[in-house]
């Protein structure tokens, strides 16, 4: 989906839906890393079965990472993508499939978004070189300092589009990668991969979804695999909503707001290009310590469960009363429907829909209110009933003038926060000190202006002071003032006449000018401006005002459609670049019955020509590329040099609109007849929609058969058999240039050696077929089992059960946090034990010192008393002589005195064991109990007795013979 | 068919080739509003001599260059975009004389407008963090208007313009401040050209400085025995500032600098729109004014950056009322124009 506000709006009203991942990371001994096993059970307390990656995804941030320094080439980019590919892997651990799916040529409603961000791309590139190089020549006139400029190519993101040579060379990478793993790690040894590669058309998210959505409706099913699917985008979640797959988990990024982005040109955080003046760097604090966060921290990845989402669902949509049966599974379809009219990636949103606003919630009330006037459900199996649309769309009209009025106000009193916000923060934040400013600021030699002698310098400097006093004095009366007047409103609330209406003239001209806005919403009339403005027609003009309406109709019957049954129609697209309003919805059920049929996608150097920009020219062959720029092509139109971004009430450029002609396929079909001849065979062969890919290793069930396959040459396709693949189901074809098992695989990045005795195998899949207008239902399947609700139910009553405790996890007896074996034997080196502890959790008794000496323990808890007991039962023996050896741990004291109750909880679990050990007196493993036995006593002597002889007590090293046990 | 024709002939003639009419009316965009398509059909019609190998009724590549050419120009037009020169100098001519209503103005990427707000944590609805605006998008808003459009328009600043200048002008002033007092205070003996260009520098943008001889200008007061001597217009982003004479270029610069600074000793300065005389006529200008009420009026401009006319039009004889500097016949264009980097 389109809007990035929609995940951090999801995960604040739901919150129980994340989960944040454990990682095992990778040992290194002796410098050499060792990599983990991925056979043994999933750290994270659940298994799952299928992983699918949304590559792209993962493509774009290995190639330009934002916050990283970029790879220096392309190897460098594969390898990224692959150790990539190798933590997902470590963190889901799927046992049955791995798909990966890579972006191919998108429908046409997708294109034109992905046209104006490569247009948009491409400008801002430009830009930005420009600016970098005016910017450092400044910078070093003036004497900064800036790390040398690196003399590398900018990498051109736009070359990720499908049928680029770097996407060729991907797909050639990714399936050395699959081999590789499939032939040399354990931890792939069970597993089905599937590529899907950008020669298969379709977007990487919708190409997994046809899969699953395949697989579910042929009878092999399992209907209760467990799916984790890979992606940031927010629309991961629909999708998933949409498969009705109860077990459905997304695995994405953390993300971690308000992280600032350092400067291109210098490398530090802080400030902008435009602003760098080349100072090093000031240190917070005496060594550095108070510096932000290590640049090169990794990302951290969450969990999304579907299931828990459903549940809180459950509650908000369960409608009381209905005419007719409630079906949960229906009102999760409308549900998913009307997050589309806040946004998606192939229209735009309507204006007064703001994800921001709570349009979600208001559509849900509107949702629950309609319902019982319609009689029904809005969707079924992602087909639209327009009639009852109509009536959720008038009661969004009939609020559309108060939602304006009330967003003005909101950004009002936001903006006047934020101004009186950066006045403090500006006052506070000088620069740094050893930074000199006015007529003392350094000034650069050898151009135009002689630099002059200081004048006045003592006047300046106190005129300097001065205003800085004045300008707090200033400020902070202003605070006051303003505090004052808005004393006790809250944020949200209404202000007062005073504010309302008075258009802020820049009295404070350092902040930015108010862009320009023609439309005013908030006022009356904004139908008619928006129409002129936006459209340029009069809102008189009824006709055309259809014509946008059926268009956006058309497109919310398109894009369900896409998300519940696959692509309609690879050609339709919205027409306009601006949305119309909610209350112009009307009469809207006859403007739409069916798509078009048959339409086919573009190829891929087609769809190039039809989203590249003509800067990015140099991917397409020359004749094609000539199109783009020569005042002769039949389609100079559709790559303007420089076009108009409209901010449309948003801030940032990037979410504003870009307004691009649309491009005319007709017309670009027909200018591409003439320079099809001029591809060479590479080309063709780029230009060709290929084939997902299977691959698998030797001990697979399903391996014999394919490798029978090939050794029969057979031309036919193949049906997969559903006993050897977990109920997959599909269609097997031989494959041109195979990997076939006991050959080397030559490895096309020089970075990584050649699999010299591969044991994978991989050939052609097809996804099973269905007959045309078959509708995919989007059910529950038999046999489906709901996993268990994890929310706190709203009848808990909170009695002899104890307080809720809510669950972290996927295990709701997850372990928190524990000790593992070796822990308790360091800790048991230097604790003394009492004696009558037996058993392996014995020592978890703080040292005695705490109760002797000065340092008397006030009660704590149960804990305590087995330390008491230990005081009682100690023998009184002079210890032999310690006091040579000093004390090990001389800071232990801390963390135990406090820590006396963590350890409590720690070994709250452990408890049944210990009592068991003080009961039982002389169990546990082998000969170490026995021996441990002997020093009991000894040990309880001379912790007695130090306490007595030495006033700190600190627990002391054990004899030599015990740390030989532990050998 | 016919030469030039305005819109109503257009109908006229296309109700008199119905054939012809149908089969232009199936390269309407579904998208396209009536305004928008009646002026682009009006293009395809007046062009279709200059591609003889278009024939109504059939499609061929000609008419697909045709429908291309028509599609920029309507681009151009109604959507703002701009294309590569060579294709702009095609249409310029291709669409003289089509006359479209109203044709909506856009802020393009050449404004700036991309560096508005870098793309940083998607945190929308919150600037904190280390986004500042760009500054020159404000400013050159101004330019994005005077894109070359082949409607005829009115002339002069549009009324908007004072308030889109006003705070990079109170940031001008400031800068302006802080230098004098660096430099010691308004006076007599500073280089006040280089403390004006530097201050507009400071502010990322430059001084457009117009320069005639003094003998070029007609109409001269009597008693002006000297007329060697050059005249001095000094603007700033299309906002006048002041006027200068001197001996050279470069003392006609340094008093035109001079009147340009005294506007900013008041307490503050406003762009305002004010009438002036510009070759013997009134127009309207871009003004830089300071608080206090401005007793004579301006001395009449040199240049005016607020229509499409070329600079070197011969203005026809007016024979009005004869006023200082009133251009009776002959008609002087600025020699140089310089943009101070």
């Amino acid at each position: 989906m389109g809007v990035p506000a929609f995940f951090r709006w999801l995960s604040r009203k739901y919150p129980s839906i994340i989960v944040h991942c454990v990682e095992e990371k990778g040992k290194e001994c002796n410098g050499v890393r060792i990599p983990v096993d991925t056979t043994k059970p999933n750290p994270n307390e659940v298994e799952f079965d299928n992983l699918y990656l949304d590559m792209n995804g993962i493509i774009h941030p290995c190639t330009h990472p934002e916050d990283k320094p970029a790879p220096k080439n392309e190897d460098e980019m594969m390898v990224a993508i692959f150790e990539y590919i190798d933590r997902l892997f470590n963190i889901v651990r799927p046992r049955r499939v791995l798909y990966m799916a890579i972006d191919g040529v998108a429908p046409r409603a997708k294109m034109n978004q992905q046209r104006s961000r490569r247009f948009r791309a491409s400008k801002e590139g430009a830009e930005l070189t420009e600016e970098k190089n005016r910017m450092r020549e400044e910078v070093i006139q003036r004497g900064g300092y800036l790390p040398p400029e690196e003399i590398k190519e900018r990498f051109d993101s736009n070359c990720i589009t499908p049928g680029t040579e770097f996407m060729d060379n991907l797909a050639q990478c990714l399936r050395y990668y699959v081999a590789e793993r499939l032939s040399n790690d354990p931890g792939w040894k069970n597993v089905v991969v599937f590529l899907s590669d950008a020669s298969v058309p379709g977007e990487g998210e919708h190409k997994i979804m046809d899969f699953i959505r395949r697989q579910r409706a042929q009878p092999n099913h399992d209907p209760n695999t467990h799916h984790c699917l890979c992606g940031a985008d927010a629309d991961l979640i629909m999708l998933g909503l949409a498969t009705h797959e109860p077990n459905f988990t997304i695995i994405r990024e953390e993300f971690k707001p308000n992280k600032p982005r350092p400067c291109s040109l210098c490398g530090q955080t802080g400030h902008e290009i435009k602003d760098c003046q080349g100072v090093a760097r000031q240190k917070q604090g005496e060594h550095d310590e108070f510096a932000g966060a290590m640049p090169a921290a990794e990302q951290e990845f969450i969990f999304i469960r579907l299931c828990v989402l459903r549940e809180y669902l459950s509650r908000e949509l369960t409608m009381a009363s209905l005419p007719f049966p409630f079906d949960f599974e229906r009102s999760v379809d409308d549900w998913v429907f009307m997050c589309f009219f806040v946004g998606n990636d192939f229209l735009p949103h309507l204006p007064s829909l703001e994800i921001r606003e709570g349009a979600i919630d208001r559509l849900v009330s509107i949702y629950k209110d309609v319902v019982h006037k319609t009689g029904g459900y809005l969707t079924q199996n992602g087909f639209v009933n327009l009639e009852r649309v109509e009536l959720i769309m008038q009661a969004v009209g009939v609020a559309e003038d108060n939602i304006f009025r009330k967003r003005k106000e909101d950004d009002e009193n936001f903006k006047r926060r934020n101004k009186e916000k950066r006045k403090r923060m500006k006052a506070e934040q000088q620069g740094p000190a050893f930074m000199t400013s006015g007529q003392f600021a350094p000034q650069a030699l050898g151009r135009r202006d002689r630099p002059e002698p200081v004048h006045n310098a003592r006047y300046q400097a106190y005129d300097m002071r001065m205003q800085s006093v004045e300008q707090h004095n200033k400020d902070a009366a202003q605070s006051l003032k303003s505090m004052m007047r808005n004393g006790g409103r809250s944020s949200a609330g209404v202000s007062d006449g005073t504010d309302r209406g008075v258009k802020r003239k820049c009295e404070d001209s350092d902040s930015e000018p108010e862009p320009e806005d023609n439309v005013r919403l908030w006022e009356e009339g904004w139908k008619q401006r928006y129409y002129k403005t936006k459209f340029d027609v009069d809102v008189s003009d009824d006709g055309f005002r259809k014509k946008v309406v059926r268009s956006y109709v058309e497109g919310l019957c398109w894009v369900l459609r896409y998300y519940y049954q696959g692509c309609a129609s690879w050609k339709w697209f919205f027409p306009f670049h601006y949305a119309p309003f909610a209350s112009d919805f009307r009469d809207i059920q006859e403007m739409f019955s069916e798509f078009e049929k048959d339409t086919k996608p573009f190829k891929p150097l087609e769809q190039l020509m039809g989203v590249f920009p003509a800067a990015s020219g140099n991917f397409l062959p020359p004749t094609w590329r000539n199109l783009m720029m020569s005042a002769d092509s039949s389609i100079i139109d559709f790559y303007p040099d420089d076009f108009a971004i409209d901010l449309n009430g948003k801030k940032y450029a990037w979410q504003g609109v870009a307004l691009l002609p649309f491009v005319d396929e007709r017309r670009l079909r027909a200018a591409l007849a003439d320079v099809y001849p001029d591809l060479t065979p590479e080309e063709v062969r780029r230009n060709s929609l290929g084939s997902d890919i299977l691959f698998l290793g030797r001990s697979h069930p399903l391996f014999d058969f394919i490798h029978e396959l090939y050794r029969s040459e057979t031309q036919e396709e193949a049906p997969v058999p559903a006993e050897l693949c977990h109920g997959i189901q599909g269609t097997l074809n031989l494959d041109d240039n195979p990997i076939l098992p006991d050959e080397t695989v030559k490895s096309p990045v020089p970075l990584l050696r050649d699999i010299s005795l591969n044991s994978s195998i991989n050939v052609k899949f097809r996804d099973p077929q269905f007959a045309e207008g078959f509708v995919f239902k989007a059910v529950l399947l038999p046999g489906a089992k709901m996993p268990s609700k994890v929310l706190k139910p709203e009848d808990y009553e909170r009695g002899a059960r104890g307080p809720w405790r809510p669950q972290l996890g996927f295990n709701p007896n997850r372990q928190q946090a524990h000790l593992d074996q070796a822990g308790f034997r360091a800790l048991g080196h230097s604790l003394p034990r009492a004696q009558q502890f037996r058993g392996q959790y014995s020592n978890a008794a703080p040292p005695s010192s705490y109760h002797q000496g000065s340092y008397s323990r006030h009660a704590h808890s149960s804990g305590q008393q087995h330390f008491q007991h230990s005081r009682q039962n100690a023998p009184q023996r002079p210890p032999p002589s310690f006091s040579s050896v000093p004390p090990p741990f001389p800071r232990q004291q801390q963390p135990y005195r406090g820590g006396g109750h963590g350890w409590d909880r720690a070994v709250q679990a452990q408890r049944s064991a210990y009592q068991q050990n003080l009961s039982r007196g002389g169990g546990g493993p082998g000969g170490y109990q026995q021996r441990y036995d002997q020093r009991q006593e000894d040990w309880g002597d001379r912790r007695d007795n130090r306490g007595q002889q030495q006033a700190r007590g600190f627990p002391l090293p054990p004899p030599s013979r015990h740390i030989r046990w532990n050998n | 068919m016919a030469g030039v024709r305005c819109g109503d002939d257009v109908s006229e003639y296309l109700s008199q080739n119905p054939q012809l009419a149908q089969w232009i009316e199936s390269f309407r965009g579904y998208c396209e509003s009536n305004k928008q398509w009646s002026a682009r059909r009006e293009f395809i019609l007046r062009n279709m001599e200059a591609f003889p190998t278009v024939k109504p009724g059939t499609c061929s590549s000609s008419l697909d260059r045709l429908l291309s050419l028509s599609m920029v120009w309507a681009n151009h037009v109604f959507l703002g975009c701009s294309y590569p020169q060579a294709v702009m100098d095609k249409i310029k001519d291709m669409g003289e004389g089509i006359v479209v209503q109203d044709p909506p103005v856009h802020k393009t990427t050449k404004d700036g407008i991309t560096a508005r707000g870098k793309r940083s944590a998607p945190d929308d609805g919150n600037p904190e963090g280390c986004v500042k605006r760009s500054r020159t998008e404000a400013d050159s808003r101004p330019s994005g208007r005077a894109a070359a459009r082949s409607a005829i328009q009115k002339s002069g600043p549009p009324p908007q313009a004072p308030a889109e200048q006003q705070p990079f002008f109170n940031r001008l002033y400031k800068a302006v401040a802080w230098k004098l007092v660096s430099a010691g205070g308004f006076g007599p003996n500073l280089d006040h050209f280089e403390i004006l260009r530097s201050c507009v520098e400071s502010c990322k943008q430059t001084v457009t400085c117009v320069f005639v001889p003094l003998k070029d200008i007609e109409g001269l007061p009597a008693g002006r025995t000297q007329k060697d001597g050059h005249v001095c217009e000094i603007r700033c982003q299309t906002v006048y500032m002041g006027t200068g004479y001197g001996r050279d270029e470069a003392a006609a610069k340094a008093m035109a600098s001079k009147e340009a600074l005294k506007v900013f000793q008041g307490r503050k300065v406003t762009v305002k729109i004010c009438r002036r005389r510009y070759r013997g006529r009134e127009v309207e200008d871009l003004v830089l004014l300071d608080e206090l009420p401005r007793t004579q009026g301006f001395p009449p401009a040199l240049s005016y950056p607020f229509q499409d006319e070329p600079q070197d039009e011969v203005v026809s004889p007016r024979g009005g009322k004869a006023g200082p500097w009133t251009l009776i016949e002959k008609c002087w264009t600025p020699r140089r124009i310089m943009f101070m980097s």
